[in-house]
């Protein structure tokens, strides 16, 4: 059975993570990010470590094996803290993170919880210097004055070890929950966005930074709208996105002023009257904004849908794709059970050809831009078996259920799927379900 | 709610929602089965009330459910502001959709009804009228959702309007207290040298409860309102014995006045 890019099928490939379903709150998986050149696989948790995974170099001579992705560092990023002034605890929870492009030998990523952003400089070290003559065997310093030879260690190699290491901690400049963190094209400058406020930060620099954005009303009492993500344009350092909870987005630049409050863009969709109710506001509130590859376009995911903007026409997207329209009439029971409240983030694939978004029951959906194509796949153990190629999947949404098909009323609304990404080059993608991580790619034929 | 680094078992939550969700979905589905029946029935123009009924159902259903939500939320546990913005503007909707049915007719037996099961936050024995449905001052748009008009009215009509009790209103000034962040400052500070905060509203929630969010122009803060008064009134319900001294007062300046 064909789907989304061409004749594309998607396999089983590997899952991390627990395999019992007594999940621990602290194993919840809260990020899902690829480097640049997809060799790295980075998750964070509601626990506040993050898990590096590295893809194994190919294995030439079995070609239908795609290189696995095995563990490669684990570390405990963020801890959990106390505000004082407002007794109140801040998550460890790691809300985002990003990758920085490589420089030299060593990677370094951004993770974030809802305070503070750290730089984390993943390192490996395979080598240790061996021969020195300046200790005793029992490791107490010789006496200086029975040294009589010049002795130069020699490097040998040892038991690959990687090591990270927090290089810098930009705390304090965020009075309220940070979202986003995105990473300008100058490789100097990142920026950081809470409910209400902007800031761009030196990537060197942690005692200060610069408040870009400020929507937070002089009277508190007149806020209706916050900030929900903000990401760099690809290519222009200048530009940046802001998305909204009234489904709003704006475009800035950072030439124009230095605090751009003022936008150079709004997008914004008018609204279908018909569709109007007391949840239309929450089901517009944009959960994720993302840059397509080449800079052209933007896509962003609301509660129902996902849709494409050409960043040249500000009054209407040019695609809108529906994730799950069959939870419009349930709308009620999901705003009881807060689901309606659920943030799903969306991705690209490498050449922006297909979009990826995530849904309820451990199903994610596909969008072939070019075929006019879509796919609803699932992430489960039991479709599990090594290479087994993943069955699409149907939702019925009313009358009669076709066989094979799953009611709206049998979904299970525990399982969602928030956080997926997909491979910068090839068509592998990693897709989290509540404590579990899966990944997949496409049948080499 | 969830705790913060807490290592629990996911099932607990699980167990929760499990409950709610197969019978809200069930609820709901059942709500909109009937509803759909009743527009195939009557056509594009269906009866008013019919349809009438059902958004009625519907609103009080969902305002029910949005100060429960914002009642959850208790000191402590964090509201994202996200969410408390989108709680309260679906609240100022709902508000502004019943000022603008304030003219309309609804049978008040079929909307307390209607009400009883759904409505999760109001007590069995306090069900709440639209402000059509309000007998007592004639076309006067106040609900009866204020304690202090209600306290007025209370002669007029006692058996249609009985207020939201003071349960609600401290719900939600609890919840809005919760937000802890909305105000960068120590409420303390702001009501230390003021004595009238007993009577004025003051900061942004209650500021949000007197522009119109809410039709309740008395202070939140209960618990300021206790700190506050004369020692001899130390009982609970802090809100209603504020409004007796209101009344007292009064009373006592006539007194004054009239020698």
């Amino acid at each position: 059975m064909a789907g989304p890019g061409g004749d594309m099928q998607w396999c089983f490939s590997q899952v991390k993570g627990a395999i019992d379903d007594d999940v621990a709150e602290a194993d919840i998986i809260s990020t899902v990010e690829f480097n640049h050149t997809g060799e790295l696989l980075a998750t964070g948790d509601k626990g506040g470590r993050v898990v590096i995974f590295q893809q194994e170099i190919e294995n030439k001579s079995q070609p239908q094996f795609r290189s696995e992705y095995n563990v490669y560092s684990t570390f405990q990023s963020h801890e959990p803290e106390f505000d004082y002034l407002k007794s109140l605890e801040i998550e460890e929870k790691i809300n985002k993170i990003r990758w920085l492009p490589q420089k030299n030998a060593a990677q370094f990523l951004l993770s974030t919880n809802d305070k503070t952003i750290k730089l984390w400089k993943i390192s490996e070290r395979d080598k240790r210097p061996e021969g020195y003559n300046l200790k005793e065997e029992d490791g107490r310093y010789k006496d200086p004055n029975t040294i009589t030879s010049l002795r130069v260690p020699v490097l040998i190699p040892m038991d690959l070890m990687v090591e990270a290491s927090p290089r810098r901690v930009f705390a304090n400049a965020h009075t309220y929950h940070i979202n986003s963190i995105s990473v300008n094209s100058d490789n100097e400058t990142y920026l950081s966005a809470d409910d209400l406020r902007i800031n761009l930060w030196h990537l060197e620099i942690t005692d200060r930074s610069f408040n870009i954005v400020d929507i937070k009303p002089a009277n508190m009492e007149e806020l209706t709208e916050v900030i929900t993500a903000a990401e760099f344009h690809p290519h222009q350092c200048n530009t940046f996105v802001y998305s909204s909870s009234k489904g709003t987005i704006r475009l800035c630049d950072m030439r124009a002023s230095a605090l751009c409050d003022k936008h150079s863009k709004l997008f914004e969709e008018p609204e279908d009257p018909s569709n109007r109710s007391f949840f239309s506001e929450i089901i517009s509130s944009i959960s994720d904004v993302k840059f397509s590859h080449n800079g052209r376009y933007m896509m962003t995911r609301d509660y129902l849908s996902v849709k494409i903007w050409d960043l040249n026409m500000e009054n209407r997207p040019v695609e809108t794709y529906q994730v799950h329209e069959y939870l419009r009439s349930k709308l009620c029971s999901l705003y009881e059970n807060d689901c309606i409240f659920d943030k799903f983030e969306c991705c690209w694939n490498g050449n922006d050809s297909v979009v990826m978004t995530g849904s309820y029951n451990n199903f994610f959906r596909m969008f072939d831009r070019g075929q006019r194509r879509d796919v609803t796949l699932e992430a489960s153990r039991e479709n599990s078996k090594p290479l087994q190629v993943l069955k699409p999947r149907k939702v019925c949404a009313g009358g009669k259920r076709k066989k094979d098909e799953i009611s709206v009323d049998s979904l299970d609304f525990n399982k969602k799927i928030l956080h997926t990404a997909w491979h910068p080059q090839d068509n592998i993608i990693a897709v989290a379900t509540t404590n579990n991580l899966y990944i997949f790619q496409d049948k080499v034929n | 709610m969830l705790g913060r680094g807490v290592k629990r078992k996911w099932s607990c939550l699980e167990e929760l929602e499990v409950e709610t969700l197969p019978a809200a979905a069930a609820e709901k589905e059942k709500n909109e089965v009937e509803e759909e029946e009743q527009k195939d029935e009557d056509g594009l123009l269906a009866s008013p009330s019919k349809s009438d009924m059902s958004h009625l159902q519907q609103r009080q259903r969902v305002l029910g459910l949005c100060l429960e939500k914002l009642q959850r939320y208790q000191a402590g546990v964090e509201l994202s502001l996200r969410r408390s913005v989108l709680l309260i503007n679906t609240l100022r909707q709902i508000q502004e959709d019943m000022q603008s049915d304030g003219v309309g007719t609804c049978a008040p037996e079929v909307l307390l009804n209607g009400v009883h099961s759904d409505s999760c936050i109001l007590r069995e024995d306090m069900p709440v009228t639209c402000p059509g449905c309000a007998e007592g001052d004639g076309g006067n748009l106040s609900p009866p959702l204020s304690p202090e008009s209600s306290s007025q009215e209370a002669t007029s009509s006692p058996d249609q309007q009985k207020s939201l009790p003071a349960a609600t209103i401290n719900a939600f000034s609890d919840a809005v207290n919760a937000m802890g962040y909305l105000s960068d400052l120590a409420l303390d500070d702001i009501f230390e040298d003021i004595d009238t905060s007993m009577y004025e509203t003051s900061d942004l929630p209650s500021a949000w409860a007197s522009s119109s969010l809410w039709p309740v122009s008395v202070s939140l803060w209960a618990d300021e309102d206790v700190k506050m008064r004369p020692p001899g009134h130390a009982s609970a319900g802090g809100l209603q014995s504020c409004l007796m001294d209101l009344n007292e007062l009064d009373h006592i300046m006539e007194i004054l006045v009239k020698s």
